[in-house]
């Protein structure tokens, strides 16, 4: 069915972000000197992230006792975190690894962010979006900006916290789609 | 203050005595590694440092990023010696976990470094289970299909971990693996599997971003003995020879007939006219042999308009030519005659040679004997080996009947010594090879030669190359010797035999008589040779009986010449074929003795 399409389309779309951030994260590390690494080592936590504020399952058990409406909103609100910090994460990695459109990570994410909307509105039937908890604005806005003059550590963080978050929505999606049929792929 | 004091005293005696006894407190510990086999629960190790001599104990510490409390392990037993294990309560996905380990023993404790772990990237599944091989007997040929089971404790289906899997094959005596990635799916067909042959086979697994399992115990599967039936490859191979073979079949029937003659080439008809079947049905055997006989073959030969017209004999000492114009512009005609016998020859045939030297003869002055000498010794007379040997009876090329040898020219007072041999066979040019029977050369003694230096321009002048002629050379000049009557010619010599003597009979041919002409023709003139010199010279003796005519430089002519040396030797054999000093050999075995001849 269309729904399940969009499903699959959008467990495919975060899959790829989740590379992505994983190479982004990676080719960093690579390029950093080694007594920048050892910098790095001793800071921590070195993820805080702006998504913490976010209620999210952290677990299995918890994941599969969420209804799939929370994970997809939960998804909605993790990718909608992303899109204005986006920016500034393109300019953090090298050029080799967004080629073209420097835009390209925050179209990516818009998209998926549309996607995730049409599969709530179809997850509702019809019903009205009352779930208002998580609808309050983000002060994300300059969460990432204003952390200190640190780019080395702020990078970092900045592309770890993009990593776990994608991966967070993969899981999500992916649990959800799985729930809804049963004849994926999910059945292997 | 002496409390403290006294402690510290007492601590420090504590520890050399350790230190003598050889205790001390534990070394570092180290965390090895954390994993998680399904992302819900994992497992942490660690490697004891020295535990100083003391029985130690380690416990490990823990707490998540964004709180300071501080929890200890909760299960110290489920994952064995030195581990930890976190079960799903204690286990959150997306937090990072420090994670450090102390060692306590009576004398101290030891901490760790800290290791900073997310359990969603620390997950390494369980190995594949139930791993079968199983052999397949399909038409194209037996493979082996591989199929397994997802480990126990990954929950793909509720889609909260995806694994994908890989195989690996190989024989028992390989050294490398071959490596299959199976994706998502639980089986796998490997192909191309050698026949007869044990494999071994293994599979592991890995979630979308983790690290891989381990390889499950081998599987053994054996492949059944067959013969690869690469069946539609034989088809195309047959068709396609088929197809080539049609093609040349109709190809060598189209070309049948160059073909034939190619293999078979056509025996050639006989040339030999042979009998003629209607004669001999008629019975006529007079007839049927004539019809054999060739007309006009072998050519009758006229001796005597064969033989060499003339020998004309030049003196020794004068070097002068004495030449009869008339008879040489008779001669000149006749000796228009066809080529010589072999082509190669006829720059150098004395024919030719005189031919032009007759032109030039008239041309040139008459007053200057030396000139005509020069001209003269253009027409070697030479009695050459083998080159004429083509002259033999029977040669086409005289279809006028004479065959005209090479006039030997000679020069003297009387101008012509005749001399006779034996004719061993038809002589008419044979002067060459009636010598080549004889081993002596007949040639007058006093014969002479050559002006050798300008031999050379001669030749050049009459644009001939360098004589082939190996054996005797006399010159003959053609130009009138003043005082000797103008009719008197270049004459030609008849070698008429060979005495016992080794004496070389000319006579000598002239064409309208044999008659001697004029006074100074005394009759037959005869050189006897006198003798062989072991250069296989001819030495040739001047008779006495000639006339001296005047004017000639010649002067010993008139007298009978006995040794060799005012004879300079004219002959050389070639047959030794071993030049002498100062002779030019040219050609294959000839000798220029131009070079060799002194002035005189």
């Amino acid at each position: 069915s269309e729904n399940q399409r969009l499903f699959t389309n959008a467990v495919i779309r975060v899959q790829r972000l989740h590379q992505l951030a994983a190479k982004m994260i990676n080719d960093f590390e690579d390029s950093l000197l080694p007594e920048e690494r050892r910098q790095l080592s001793k800071i921590f936590p070195l993820s805080f992230c702006n998504s913490d504020y976010i209620e999210a399952p952290t677990g299995k058990d918890e994941t599969q006792k969420s209804s799939m409406l929370k994970l997809l909103r939960i998804s909605f609100r993790l990718i909608e975190s992303w899109e204005y910090p986006s920016q500034t994460l393109s300019g953090t990695v090298s050029n080799s690894l967004i080629v073209g459109n420097p835009n390209q990570l925050t179209e990516k994410l818009a998209d998926l962010k549309m996607g995730i909307n049409v599969l709530i509105k179809g997850s509702l039937d019809g019903q009205p979006n009352i779930d208002d908890n998580d609808s309050l604005p983000l002060p994300f806005e300059d969460f990432y900006l204003t952390m200190g003059e640190n780019n080395l550590r702020e990078s970092f963080r900045l592309l770890a916290c993009f990593k776990k978050d994608m991966h967070k929505v993969e899981t999500y999606l992916r649990v959800a789609n799985c729930r809804r049929s049963l004849d994926s792929n999910c059945t292997l | 203050m002496r409390n403290s004091g006294a402690v510290l005293i007492l601590s420090f005696i504590a520890k050399l005595i350790s230190q003598a006894a050889g205790v001390s407190a534990p070394g570092k510990p180290r965390l090895t590694s954390c994993r998680s086999p399904e992302k819900e629960t994992f497992t942490c190790w660690w490697e004891p440092g020295d535990d100083g001599g003391l029985p130690t104990t380690y416990a490990l510490y823990y707490h998540l990023e964004n709180s300071e409390t501080i929890y200890e392990c909760p299960d110290y037993r489920t994952a064995g010696d030195n581990s930890c294990f976190f079960n799903k309560n204690d286990t959150s996905l997306w937090v990072n976990y420090n994670i450090t380990v102390v060692a306590t023993n009576a004398l101290g404790k030891n901490i760790s470094d800290p290791v900073e772990v997310d359990v969603a990237y620390i997950v390494q599944p369980n190995t594949p289970e139930n791993v079968t091989a199983v052999v397949v007997d399909e038409d194209q040929g037996p493979f082996v299909r591989v199929s397994w089971e997802k480990p126990r404790t990954a929950d793909t289906r509720s889609g909260w971990i995806t694994l994908q899997y890989q195989l690996r094959v190989k024989q028992k005596k390989d050294k490398e693996w071959e490596e299959y990635d199976a994706g998502m799916q639980k089986y796998y067909n490997v192909f191309s599997l050698h026949p007869d042959k044990e494999f071994m086979v293994q599979v592991r697994c890995k979630p979308d971003h983790g690290f891989w399992s381990e390889w499950t115990q081998t599987t053994y599967v054996k492949m059944p003995d067959y013969i690869p039936r690469e069946r539609s490859l034989w088809i195309m191979i047959t068709i396609f020879s088929v197809f080539i073979v049609l093609i040349l079949t109709w190809t060598l029937n189209v070309k049948r007939n160059s073909v034939k003659l190619c293999l078979l080439p056509p025996v050639p008809g006989p040339k030999i006219k042979g009998f003629d079947k209607q004669l001999l049905k008629s019975g006529k055997s007079e007839e049927v042999f004539n019809s054999l006989v060739i007309q006009g073959f072998p050519p009758t030969i006229d001796y005597d308009d064969l033989l060499v017209e003339y020998l004309e004999v030049y003196d020794n000492e004068e070097q002068e030519l004495v030449l009869d114009s008339k008879d040489l512009s008779e001669d000149c005609m006749k000796s228009k005659s066809p080529s010589d016998c072999d082509s190669g020859r006829g720059s150098c045939d004395s024919r030719t040679l005189l031919l032009e030297k007759c032109m030039v003869g008239r041309e040139g002055s008459r007053s200057d004997q030396h000139q005509y000498s020069q001209h003269g010794e253009t027409s070697w007379a030479s009695t050459e080996s083998s080159e004429c040997q083509g002259l033999e009876p029977g040669s086409p090329e005289f279809s006028d009947g004479r065959v005209k040898t090479w006039p030997v020219v000679f020069s003297s007072p009387q101008p012509h010594h005749h001399y006779q041999v034996e004719a061993v066979k038809p002589v008419y040019h044979s002067v060459p090879e009636i010598l080549n029977h004889s081993s002596p050369h007949a040639m007058p003694a006093n014969y002479q030669n050559l002006q050798h230096q300008d031999i050379p321009q001669q030749e050049g002048r009459f644009g001939k190359p360098a004589c082939r002629h190996s054996q005797s050379y006399t010159h003959g000049l053609d130009t009138p010797a003043p005082g000797v009557s103008p009719s008197r010619s270049l004459e030609y010599v008849e070698v008429q035999r060979i005495n016992p003597e080794n004496m070389l009979l000319l006579r000598p041919l002239s064409d309208q008589n044999r008659e001697p002409e004029g006074s100074d023709y005394a009759g037959e003139d005869y050189s006897k040779v006198k003798e062989l010199t072991s250069n296989n010279i001819l030495l040739l003796q001047r008779d006495t009986s000639y006339q001296c005519a005047d004017g000639y430089s010649q002067a010993g002519q008139c007298t009978t010449q006995q040794p060799p040396h005012p004879c300079k030797p004219v002959i050389y054999q070639s047959h030794s074929g071993m030049p002498q000093e100062g002779m030019r050999v040219m050609g294959n075995g000839y000798v220029d003795t131009t070079v060799l001849m002194p002035s005189y």
